[in-house]
């Protein structure tokens, strides 16, 4: 152990896992004294399935009402809009449903619903200073993590940029996992948000502000990942599997809560923003190259991935070792049927330079186990991804 | 020796601050308006309430440095809170800012996107405290 290790670990969220324990959720607001729950979610999950039916009679009478404008990256206004809808029905708690978008609306509307204004005044870190608005998160899909973590995204669609917020008093306080809610998931969302969480695990697990409690959760969340992708991939119904991979995602989730994240999130970021890239997609992409850009520094930590992944390193020197975690990666993005170069999603050759420019301005890439925070180094890391 | 934090401590800053040829070059592109930095009351040493210290910051050079309130603090793009114990810490060297930022031990108020663009000149503002005779209060 480092004799100057510092870190501090808070995890104040109850996870509730089980096929069918959305059933308990009316029971777990009202533990949390809950009387009027919003449901925050998106078009898609009301209209095309039955899961906010699902969550609405699960909620019984605590259900004052379902606010479904959740788009992809949220955004400012969906949230003023959310917090208005929830405050015209006098509700007292949020329960959200779906992936990391609709769990951060939820986070953006608790903040508005106890604060007041408008979510683009409150943007910081730790700086709300007193509880939050009751929150439940219900992940649909398995790969944000935004159900235990303290970070919320929210894009602004006039600057293209996602605001970032950080604050203890915003992590839900209860995390309802339910494999049977995931079932539903197309393969190509099941492999980008699964790649997300493998990016969340490998990037805590590398941090700077890495610490034992972090590892632990990472190093777990990329074994159940390694064992889980690609049977949720390629069998939507195997719950088995979906159960791993949501429980890896929380993992994950609670890694770079206490840990953070780094370079493959300031890129997959900024190419999220500026055209559209699906974020566990711009993750899978970026993440074998930044690994490789990392690997002079965090050989040993990548060695401890390539061993997670169930990668037959013995013999290899760390840094050999810590490229075969890479080629795996890059492999399993290739078997579970994502893109491989930024060239494929949209991303213009000529504007990887903006892009570079533009990720510095991440807070992500401050806290990359090895220095990145120059123009030069992320664009030689975009030019490798494209 | 100045008290931290005082009036007089806030101008003997901004003359340490304007006199540091490292701030004047890694904050040459600081364009984002006032930082407050709130101390929290701690009535033990004699803070009764929340007290900010101003700093009017534009492009390498500091040109106001003040005490305020915390209400006033709070208008600034950038407030940054923190007990009497971290700040001296960061004075000491023994935390730095943005890291204590990341790490929970200051709270921002402001774009964190925008400060993590700038972590050369947050140390050479901590560097430039070091030119700054300080009576801390607890001592």
């Amino acid at each position: 152990m480092k004799p100057d290790l510092q870190f501090n670990f808070y995890q104040p969220t109850r996870v509730i896992y089980g096929c069918g324990s959305v059933r308990d959720l009316s029971l777990e607001a009202k533990r949390l004294g809950v009387e009027r729950a919003v449901v925050v979610t998106d078009q898609i999950l009301r209209e095309k399935t039955d899961l906010v039916g699902r969550v609405e009679r699960a909620l019984g009478a605590r259900c004052a009402g379902v606010y479904d404008g959740v788009i992809p990256d949220t955004a400012v206004e969906v949230i003023d809009r959310g917090a208005a809808f929830a405050r015209a029905r006098g509700c007292d708690g949020l329960v959200s449903l779906g992936g990391g978008s609709s769990i951060d609306t939820a986070k953006g509307m608790a903040i508005v619903l106890t604060e007041g204004g408008s979510i683009r005044d409150h943007q910081g870190s730790q700086a709300l200073g007193r509880r939050q608005m009751t929150h439940l998160a219900i992940p649909t899909t398995a790969g944000t993590g935004s159900e235990v973590s303290q970070y919320a995204v929210v894009k602004d669609h006039e600057a293209h940029e996602k605001m970032h917020y950080a604050d203890d008093h915003i992590v839900p306080d209860l995390a309802l996992l339910d494999p049977e809610l995931t079932v539903g998931m197309p393969p190509l969302l099941t492999a980008a948000t699964g790649l997300d969480a493998l990016t969340h695990a490998i990037e805590a697990y590398t941090a700077i502000n890495r610490n034992p409690m972090a590892d632990a959760l990472a190093l777990a969340a990329i074994r159940l990942i390694a064992r889980h992708l690609e049977a949720a991939t390629t069998d939507g119904k195997n719950l088995a599997a979906r159960g791993g991979m949501l429980i890896a995602a929380n993992l994950a989730g609670m890694a770079f809560n206490a840990s953070g994240v780094g370079l493959v999130h300031a890129m997959a970021h900024v190419v999220g923003a500026r055209y559209g890239v699906h974020h566990g997609t711009a993750n899978a992409i970026c993440l074998p190259h930044v690994m490789r850009f990392n690997n002079d520094e965090l050989s040993a930590r990548y060695r401890d991935v390539a061993l997670a992944l169930g990668v037959d390193v013995r013999g290899l020197e760390a840094e050999a070792a810590g490229l075969q975690a890479a080629d795996r990666v890059a492999q399993l993005n290739a078997h579970v049927g994502l893109p491989q170069r930024l060239r494929e999603v949209g991303v213009p050759a000529e504007e990887l330079l903006a892009c570079a420019e533009q990720s510095l301005s991440d807070g992500a890439i401050v806290y990359n186990g090895k220095f990145a925070a120059d123009q030069e180094l992320v664009l030689g890391v975009y030019r490798a991804a494209y | 020796m100045f008290v931290f934090p005082s009036d007089e401590w806030a101008r003997a800053y901004k003359e340490a601050i304007n006199q540091s040829p490292t701030y004047k070059t890694a904050g040459k592109d600081w364009t984002f308006g006032p930082v407050a930095l709130v101390t929290k009351a701690d009535p033990a040493i004699g803070i009764r309430e929340d007290v900010g210290l101003w700093l009017d910051l534009h492009q390498g050079v500091c040109r106001d440095a003040r005490l305020c309130a915390r209400a006033e603090a709070e208008q600034a793009p950038f407030c940054i809170t923190g007990e009497y114990a971290r700040w001296k810490q960061v004075m000491r060297k023994q935390l730095d800012p943005i890291q204590g930022m990341m790490q929970k031990k200051l709270e921002l108020k402001g774009q964190m996107t925008i400060i993590v663009r700038f972590v050369a000149a947050s140390k050479a503002l901590v560097e430039a405290t070091q030119s700054v005779p300080t009576k801390f209060l607890d001592e």
